[in-house]
Protein backbone atom coordinates (compact mmCIF):
# COMPACT_ATOMS: atom_id res chain seq x y z
CA UNK A 1 0.00 0.00 0.00
CA UNK A 2 1.50 3.14 -1.18
CA UNK A 3 1.83 6.28 2.01
CA UNK A 4 -0.41 8.50 2.51
CA UNK A 5 0.11 12.18 1.46
CA UNK A 6 -1.76 14.87 3.47
CA UNK A 7 -1.72 17.76 1.24
CA UNK A 8 -3.04 21.40 1.65
CA UNK A 9 -4.33 24.23 -0.65
CA UNK A 10 -3.34 27.38 1.03
CA UNK A 11 -3.83 31.04 -0.56
CA UNK A 12 -5.66 34.26 -0.24
CA UNK A 13 -9.62 34.29 0.44
CA UNK A 14 -11.38 34.77 -3.48
CA UNK A 15 -8.01 33.74 -5.32
CA UNK A 16 -10.06 30.52 -6.66
CA UNK A 17 -8.26 28.07 -4.43
CA UNK A 18 -11.56 25.88 -3.78
CA UNK A 19 -12.42 26.06 -7.46
CA UNK A 20 -8.46 24.91 -7.82
CA UNK A 21 -8.63 22.22 -5.25
CA UNK A 22 -11.55 20.74 -6.65
CA UNK A 23 -10.49 20.96 -10.22
CA UNK A 24 -7.17 19.35 -9.10
CA UNK A 25 -8.47 16.64 -6.73
CA UNK A 26 -10.90 15.61 -9.23
CA UNK A 27 -8.38 15.47 -12.30
CA UNK A 28 -6.19 13.08 -10.09
CA UNK A 29 -9.13 11.18 -9.33
CA UNK A 30 -10.55 10.72 -12.45
CA UNK A 31 -7.54 10.61 -14.78
CA UNK A 32 -4.74 9.08 -12.43
CA UNK A 33 -7.03 6.97 -10.30
CA UNK A 34 -6.25 8.37 -6.76
CA UNK A 35 -8.83 8.18 -3.92
CA UNK A 36 -8.96 11.53 -1.61
CA UNK A 37 -10.62 12.88 1.27
CA UNK A 38 -11.21 16.56 1.20
CA UNK A 39 -11.36 18.13 4.44
CA UNK A 40 -12.59 21.36 3.97
CA UNK A 41 -11.65 24.09 5.96
CA UNK A 42 -13.17 27.49 5.36
CA UNK A 43 -16.50 28.29 7.27
CA UNK A 44 -18.28 28.85 4.36
CA UNK A 45 -17.93 24.88 3.29
CA UNK A 46 -17.19 25.46 0.00
CA UNK A 47 -14.47 23.28 -0.61
CA UNK A 48 -16.41 20.11 -1.81
CA UNK A 49 -19.91 21.42 -3.48
CA UNK A 50 -18.46 21.01 -7.29
CA UNK A 51 -17.49 17.24 -6.15
CA UNK A 52 -20.73 16.70 -4.24
CA UNK A 53 -22.99 18.41 -6.99
CA UNK A 54 -24.54 20.52 -4.02
CA UNK A 55 -24.76 23.82 -2.94
CA UNK A 56 -23.10 23.90 0.83
CA UNK A 57 -21.95 20.01 2.54
CA UNK A 58 -23.62 20.04 6.28
CA UNK A 59 -20.45 20.75 8.16
CA UNK A 60 -19.14 18.92 11.08
CA UNK A 61 -19.39 21.81 13.46
CA UNK A 62 -22.72 22.58 12.25
CA UNK A 63 -23.83 19.11 12.82
CA UNK A 64 -22.31 18.53 16.33
CA UNK A 65 -24.25 21.72 17.10
CA UNK A 66 -27.20 20.05 16.25
CA UNK A 67 -26.95 16.95 18.27
CA UNK A 68 -25.34 18.54 21.19
CA UNK A 69 -21.84 17.14 20.97
CA UNK A 70 -19.22 15.92 18.65
CA UNK A 71 -19.45 12.75 20.04
CA UNK A 72 -23.20 12.04 18.71
CA UNK A 73 -21.82 13.06 15.46
CA UNK A 74 -21.30 9.20 13.05
CA UNK A 75 -18.69 9.65 10.60
CA UNK A 76 -21.31 8.43 7.82
CA UNK A 77 -23.11 12.01 8.43
CA UNK A 78 -19.80 14.07 8.51
CA UNK A 79 -18.24 12.24 5.39
CA UNK A 80 -19.93 11.99 2.27
CA UNK A 81 -18.96 10.35 -1.10
CA UNK A 82 -18.52 12.02 -4.23
CA UNK A 83 -21.40 12.09 -6.56
CA UNK A 84 -21.58 11.26 -10.46
CA UNK A 85 -17.60 10.00 -11.66
CA UNK A 86 -16.13 10.57 -7.89
CA UNK A 87 -18.28 7.93 -6.41
CA UNK A 88 -17.19 4.81 -5.12
CA UNK A 89 -18.87 2.49 -7.82
CA UNK A 90 -17.51 4.96 -10.37
CA UNK A 91 -14.26 4.02 -13.03
CA UNK A 92 -11.20 5.98 -11.76
CA UNK A 93 -10.62 7.11 -8.21
CA UNK A 94 -13.10 8.04 -5.57
CA UNK A 95 -13.22 11.26 -3.55
CA UNK A 96 -15.00 11.91 0.06
CA UNK A 97 -16.04 15.07 0.91
CA UNK A 98 -15.79 16.57 4.32
CA UNK A 99 -16.28 20.63 5.95
CA UNK A 100 -15.67 21.32 9.27
CA UNK A 101 -17.25 24.55 9.54
CA UNK A 102 -16.85 27.56 11.49
CA UNK A 103 -18.57 29.92 13.88
CA UNK A 104 -21.40 32.48 13.54
CA UNK A 105 -19.44 35.52 11.99
CA UNK A 106 -18.07 37.70 14.62
CA UNK A 107 -18.03 35.11 17.30
CA UNK A 108 -15.26 32.13 18.31
CA UNK A 109 -12.17 30.87 16.29
CA UNK A 110 -12.59 29.25 12.97
CA UNK A 111 -9.14 27.19 13.74
CA UNK A 112 -11.02 25.67 17.12
CA UNK A 113 -13.24 24.27 14.28
CA UNK A 114 -10.63 22.68 11.81
CA UNK A 115 -9.06 21.34 14.42
CA UNK A 116 -12.14 19.65 16.10
CA UNK A 117 -12.87 18.16 12.60
CA UNK A 118 -9.48 16.84 12.31
CA UNK A 119 -9.55 15.11 15.73
CA UNK A 120 -13.05 13.51 14.72
CA UNK A 121 -12.34 12.24 11.41
CA UNK A 122 -9.37 10.49 13.27
CA UNK A 123 -11.29 9.28 16.23
CA UNK A 124 -13.61 7.78 13.46
CA UNK A 125 -11.24 5.94 11.09
CA UNK A 126 -11.18 8.07 8.28
CA UNK A 127 -7.59 8.69 7.62
CA UNK A 128 -7.55 4.80 7.85
CA UNK A 129 -10.06 4.20 4.70
CA UNK A 130 -8.49 1.34 2.47
CA UNK A 131 -7.13 2.67 -0.60
CA UNK A 132 -6.87 6.25 0.55
CA UNK A 133 -3.80 7.77 -1.41
CA UNK A 134 -4.65 11.88 -0.46
CA UNK A 135 -5.91 13.56 2.15
CA UNK A 136 -6.30 17.18 1.38
CA UNK A 137 -7.39 20.35 3.05
CA UNK A 138 -8.33 23.09 1.49
CA UNK A 139 -7.43 26.17 4.13
CA UNK A 140 -8.70 29.75 3.47
CA UNK A 141 -6.24 32.70 4.53
CA UNK A 142 -2.89 33.90 4.87
CA UNK A 143 -1.59 32.31 8.26
CA UNK A 144 -2.24 35.64 9.95
CA UNK A 145 -5.19 34.04 11.56
CA UNK A 146 -3.52 30.91 14.08
CA UNK A 147 -6.22 29.16 13.47
CA UNK A 148 -6.22 28.96 9.57
CA UNK A 149 -2.94 27.33 10.43
CA UNK A 150 -4.02 24.45 13.11
CA UNK A 151 -2.98 21.86 9.38
CA UNK A 152 -0.21 22.81 9.84
CA UNK A 153 0.75 23.40 13.16
CA UNK A 154 -0.90 19.66 14.39
CA UNK A 155 1.37 18.27 11.82
CA UNK A 156 -1.41 17.47 9.40
CA UNK A 157 -0.44 18.71 6.36
CA UNK A 158 2.77 18.52 5.12
CA UNK A 159 2.62 18.89 1.85
CA UNK A 160 1.38 22.76 0.81
CA UNK A 161 0.45 24.17 -2.30
CA UNK A 162 0.02 27.99 -2.52
CA UNK A 163 -2.31 29.33 -4.97
CA UNK A 164 -1.70 32.47 -5.50
CA UNK A 165 -1.58 35.06 -8.92
CA UNK A 166 0.12 38.13 -10.35
CA UNK A 167 -1.81 40.02 -7.99
CA UNK A 168 -0.18 42.28 -4.94
CA UNK A 169 -2.43 41.07 -2.36
CA UNK A 170 -1.85 37.11 -3.67
CA UNK A 171 1.52 37.76 -3.58
CA UNK A 172 1.87 39.02 -0.13
CA UNK A 173 -0.38 36.01 1.39
CA UNK A 174 1.85 33.72 -0.06
CA UNK A 175 5.06 35.14 1.19
CA UNK A 176 3.22 35.27 4.67
CA UNK A 177 2.11 31.53 4.26
CA UNK A 178 5.60 30.53 3.70
CA UNK A 179 6.38 32.49 7.09
CA UNK A 180 3.75 29.83 8.75
CA UNK A 181 5.16 27.16 7.08
CA UNK A 182 8.88 28.32 7.83
CA UNK A 183 7.75 28.71 11.64
CA UNK A 184 6.61 25.01 11.42
CA UNK A 185 8.20 23.57 9.44
CA UNK A 186 11.23 21.59 11.85
CA UNK A 187 8.66 20.97 14.73
CA UNK A 188 5.74 19.33 12.43
CA UNK A 189 7.74 18.25 9.41
CA UNK A 190 5.80 20.50 7.00
CA UNK A 191 6.78 21.38 3.75
CA UNK A 192 6.31 24.22 0.78
CA UNK A 193 5.80 21.71 -2.41
CA UNK A 194 5.15 24.63 -4.73
CA UNK A 195 3.11 27.55 -6.01
CA UNK A 196 -0.07 27.10 -8.55
CA UNK A 197 -0.28 30.67 -10.48
CA UNK A 198 -4.55 30.70 -10.57
CA UNK A 199 -3.86 33.38 -13.78
CA UNK A 200 -5.69 36.51 -13.73
CA UNK A 201 -4.58 37.45 -16.92
CA UNK A 202 -2.18 40.23 -16.09
CA UNK A 203 0.98 41.05 -17.78
CA UNK A 204 3.89 39.53 -17.34
CA UNK A 205 1.89 37.10 -14.35
CA UNK A 206 3.86 33.88 -15.26
CA UNK A 207 7.32 35.83 -14.61
CA UNK A 208 6.13 36.96 -11.29
CA UNK A 209 4.82 34.28 -9.74
CA UNK A 210 8.30 32.16 -11.20
CA UNK A 211 10.50 34.88 -9.43
CA UNK A 212 8.53 34.25 -6.42
CA UNK A 213 8.69 31.00 -6.61
CA UNK A 214 12.63 31.70 -6.84
CA UNK A 215 12.93 33.15 -3.95
CA UNK A 216 10.80 31.27 -1.59
CA UNK A 217 13.25 28.69 -2.90
CA UNK A 218 10.53 26.58 -4.52
CA UNK A 219 8.64 25.90 -7.83
CA UNK A 220 5.75 27.83 -9.59
CA UNK A 221 4.34 23.99 -10.34
CA UNK A 222 1.43 25.07 -13.00
CA UNK A 223 0.00 28.28 -13.87
CA UNK A 224 -3.36 27.63 -14.64
CA UNK A 225 -5.17 30.18 -17.25
CA UNK A 226 -8.56 31.92 -17.17
CA UNK A 227 -11.24 30.34 -18.87
CA UNK A 228 -14.68 30.78 -18.56
CA UNK A 229 -15.45 27.31 -18.91
CA UNK A 230 -14.18 26.92 -15.06
CA UNK A 231 -17.20 29.03 -14.23
CA UNK A 232 -19.99 27.48 -16.43
CA UNK A 233 -18.63 23.87 -15.33
CA UNK A 234 -19.90 25.89 -11.11
CA UNK A 235 -23.29 27.19 -12.56
CA UNK A 236 -23.69 23.41 -12.72
CA UNK A 237 -22.11 22.90 -9.23
CA UNK A 238 -19.42 21.01 -11.32
CA UNK A 239 -15.43 20.61 -11.95
CA UNK A 240 -14.34 21.07 -15.70
CA UNK A 241 -13.04 17.57 -15.47
CA UNK A 242 -16.53 16.17 -15.21
CA UNK A 243 -18.50 19.09 -17.49
CA UNK A 244 -16.42 19.00 -19.92
CA UNK A 245 -13.48 16.43 -19.92
CA UNK A 246 -12.37 16.80 -23.29
CA UNK A 247 -11.78 20.52 -23.20
CA UNK A 248 -8.66 22.44 -22.90
CA UNK A 249 -8.84 23.79 -19.21
CA UNK A 250 -9.41 20.42 -18.19
CA UNK A 251 -6.37 19.22 -19.69
CA UNK A 252 -4.71 22.34 -17.65
CA UNK A 253 -5.92 20.61 -14.29
CA UNK A 254 -4.35 16.68 -15.48
CA UNK A 255 -1.05 18.09 -16.35
CA UNK A 256 -1.64 19.91 -12.81
CA UNK A 257 -2.36 16.46 -11.28
CA UNK A 258 0.08 14.74 -13.23
CA UNK A 259 2.71 17.10 -11.60
CA UNK A 260 1.24 16.76 -7.84
CA UNK A 261 1.50 13.24 -8.10
CA UNK A 262 5.23 12.69 -9.07
CA UNK A 263 6.24 15.85 -6.95
CA UNK A 264 9.42 15.35 -5.04
CA UNK A 265 9.92 19.36 -4.08
CA UNK A 266 9.71 19.79 -0.93
CA UNK A 267 11.07 22.79 0.88
CA UNK A 268 11.34 24.86 3.54
CA UNK A 269 10.48 28.44 2.57
CA UNK A 270 12.70 31.71 2.84
CA UNK A 271 10.05 34.20 3.20
CA UNK A 272 11.36 37.42 1.76
CA UNK A 273 11.27 41.05 4.10
CA UNK A 274 8.73 43.11 2.98
CA UNK A 275 11.16 45.41 1.59
CA UNK A 276 12.19 42.90 -0.75
CA UNK A 277 8.40 41.58 -1.64
CA UNK A 278 7.92 45.53 -2.50
CA UNK A 279 10.98 45.22 -4.08
CA UNK A 280 9.96 42.50 -6.25
CA UNK A 281 6.77 43.86 -6.85
CA UNK A 282 7.76 47.18 -7.95
CA UNK A 283 10.29 45.19 -11.08
CA UNK A 284 7.14 43.79 -12.63
CA UNK A 285 5.29 47.39 -12.37
CA UNK A 286 2.89 45.71 -9.49
CA UNK A 287 3.85 48.67 -7.55
CA UNK A 288 5.48 52.52 -8.50
CA UNK A 289 8.62 54.24 -6.93
CA UNK A 290 7.54 57.42 -5.26
CA UNK A 291 10.24 59.66 -3.86
CA UNK A 292 10.70 60.05 -0.61
CA UNK A 293 9.55 63.97 -0.10
CA UNK A 294 6.45 63.04 -2.02
CA UNK A 295 5.02 60.23 0.05
CA UNK A 296 2.09 61.59 1.77
CA UNK A 297 1.62 64.30 -0.40
CA UNK A 298 -1.86 65.17 -2.25
CA UNK A 299 -2.19 65.26 -5.38
CA UNK A 300 -3.26 68.81 -5.57
CA UNK A 301 -0.49 69.94 -3.35
CA UNK B 1 10.59 20.33 -10.41
CA UNK B 2 9.41 20.65 -14.16
CA UNK B 3 10.25 21.60 -16.88
CA UNK B 4 8.41 21.26 -20.13
CA UNK B 5 6.55 18.88 -18.32
CA UNK B 6 9.76 16.83 -17.61
CA UNK B 7 10.51 15.37 -14.27
CA UNK B 8 13.78 16.74 -12.33
CA UNK B 9 14.50 15.25 -9.33
CA UNK B 10 14.19 17.27 -6.44
CA UNK B 11 17.80 17.57 -5.34
CA UNK B 12 18.56 19.57 -8.55
CA UNK B 13 16.70 22.28 -6.87
CA UNK B 14 14.68 25.05 -8.23
CA UNK B 15 17.25 26.19 -11.26
CA UNK B 16 18.07 23.29 -13.55
CA UNK B 17 20.13 24.10 -15.86
CA UNK B 18 19.19 24.50 -19.47
CA UNK B 19 21.46 21.84 -20.78
CA UNK B 20 20.02 19.48 -18.97
CA UNK B 21 16.16 20.21 -20.27
CA UNK B 22 17.76 19.64 -23.67
CA UNK B 23 19.41 16.20 -22.75
CA UNK B 24 15.84 15.45 -21.69
CA UNK B 25 14.42 16.53 -24.96
CA UNK B 26 16.91 14.26 -26.86
CA UNK B 27 16.55 10.85 -25.01
CA UNK B 28 12.62 11.37 -25.53
CA UNK B 29 12.77 9.46 -28.37
CA UNK B 30 10.89 11.71 -30.74
CA UNK B 31 12.83 12.43 -34.39
CA UNK B 32 13.10 15.35 -34.73
CA UNK B 33 14.17 14.84 -38.20
CA UNK B 34 11.31 14.13 -39.71
CA UNK B 35 8.98 17.59 -39.16
CA UNK B 36 9.89 20.41 -41.17
CA UNK B 37 7.37 22.98 -39.84
CA UNK B 38 5.80 23.60 -36.86
CA UNK B 39 2.16 25.29 -37.56
CA UNK B 40 0.35 27.22 -35.02
CA UNK B 41 -3.12 29.21 -34.37
CA UNK B 42 -3.01 31.93 -31.32
CA UNK B 43 -6.24 33.28 -30.36
CA UNK B 44 -6.71 36.12 -28.46
CA UNK B 45 -9.99 37.84 -27.93
CA UNK B 46 -11.37 36.13 -30.88
CA UNK B 47 -8.50 37.20 -33.63
CA UNK B 48 -7.06 34.31 -34.95
CA UNK B 49 -3.32 34.33 -36.36
CA UNK B 50 -1.92 31.77 -38.63
CA UNK B 51 2.17 31.36 -37.72
CA UNK B 52 4.64 28.86 -39.69
CA UNK B 53 8.30 28.51 -37.90
CA UNK B 54 10.68 26.28 -40.33
CA UNK B 55 13.98 27.58 -38.03
CA UNK B 56 15.28 23.80 -37.77
CA UNK B 57 18.54 24.73 -35.74
CA UNK B 58 17.06 26.16 -32.45
CA UNK B 59 16.32 24.81 -28.78
CA UNK B 60 12.27 26.09 -29.85
CA UNK B 61 12.25 24.08 -32.71
CA UNK B 62 13.44 20.61 -30.90
CA UNK B 63 10.83 21.58 -28.11
CA UNK B 64 8.05 22.02 -30.08
CA UNK B 65 8.62 19.18 -32.12
CA UNK B 66 8.31 17.37 -29.15
CA UNK B 67 5.58 18.51 -27.85
CA UNK B 68 3.43 18.64 -31.30
CA UNK B 69 4.50 15.09 -31.17
CA UNK B 70 4.11 13.83 -28.07
CA UNK B 71 0.85 15.85 -26.48
CA UNK B 72 -2.49 14.57 -26.45
CA UNK B 73 -4.41 17.54 -28.24
CA UNK B 74 -2.91 20.59 -30.07
CA UNK B 75 -3.72 22.64 -27.37
CA UNK B 76 -0.67 24.12 -25.97
CA UNK B 77 -0.21 23.95 -22.21
CA UNK B 78 0.48 27.53 -20.90
CA UNK B 79 3.28 26.50 -18.84
CA UNK B 80 5.37 24.82 -21.02
CA UNK B 81 4.86 27.50 -23.88
CA UNK B 82 5.98 29.88 -21.30
CA UNK B 83 8.82 27.86 -20.23
CA UNK B 84 10.11 27.17 -23.75
CA UNK B 85 10.01 30.76 -24.26
CA UNK B 86 12.42 31.06 -21.72
CA UNK B 87 14.30 28.93 -22.54
CA UNK B 88 14.65 29.75 -25.80
CA UNK B 89 15.16 33.13 -25.16
CA UNK B 90 18.04 31.87 -23.42
CA UNK B 91 19.72 29.56 -25.60
CA UNK B 92 18.68 30.74 -29.15
CA UNK B 93 19.55 34.22 -30.85
CA UNK B 94 17.67 34.61 -34.41
CA UNK B 95 15.24 37.70 -34.83
CA UNK B 96 12.60 35.07 -35.95
CA UNK B 97 12.46 32.80 -32.86
CA UNK B 98 12.91 35.75 -30.64
CA UNK B 99 9.57 37.10 -31.97
CA UNK B 100 7.95 33.81 -32.16
CA UNK B 101 9.15 34.14 -28.15
CA UNK B 102 7.94 37.77 -27.89
CA UNK B 103 4.01 36.16 -29.29
CA UNK B 104 4.46 33.10 -26.77
CA UNK B 105 5.02 35.15 -23.65
CA UNK B 106 1.37 36.89 -24.03
CA UNK B 107 -2.22 35.47 -22.76
CA UNK B 108 -2.98 34.51 -25.89
CA UNK B 109 -4.22 30.73 -26.38
CA UNK B 110 -1.78 28.81 -28.95
CA UNK B 111 -2.50 25.55 -30.76
CA UNK B 112 0.14 23.63 -32.69
CA UNK B 113 0.44 21.01 -35.14
CA UNK B 114 3.88 19.12 -36.80
CA UNK B 115 3.99 19.16 -40.38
Amino acid sequence: MSELRQIAFYGKGGIGKSTTSQNTLASMAHYFDQNIMIVGCDPKADSTRLILHEKAQNTILQMAAEMGTVEDLELEDACKPGAGMFAPDAPGGWINCTESGGPEPGVGCAGRGVITAINFLEEEGAYEEDGLNFVSYDVLGDVVCGGFAMPIREGKAQEIYIVMSGEMMAMYAANNISKGILKYANTGGVRLAGLICNARMTDREYDLAWALARELGTQMIHFVPRNNIVQHAELRRMTVVEYSPSSDQALEYKELARKIIANDMKIIPTPLEMDDLEDLLMEFGLEEEVLEDEVGKAAEA
Amino acid sequence: MFILGFHFPADMGNTVPDEKVVEKLDESGVDFGTVSEIKMVSEAHGVKEELSYTNKDTFLFKALVHYAKTAETDYMIYTNRYQMSELSKRIDSDDETMALCKKFDSMALFRIEAA
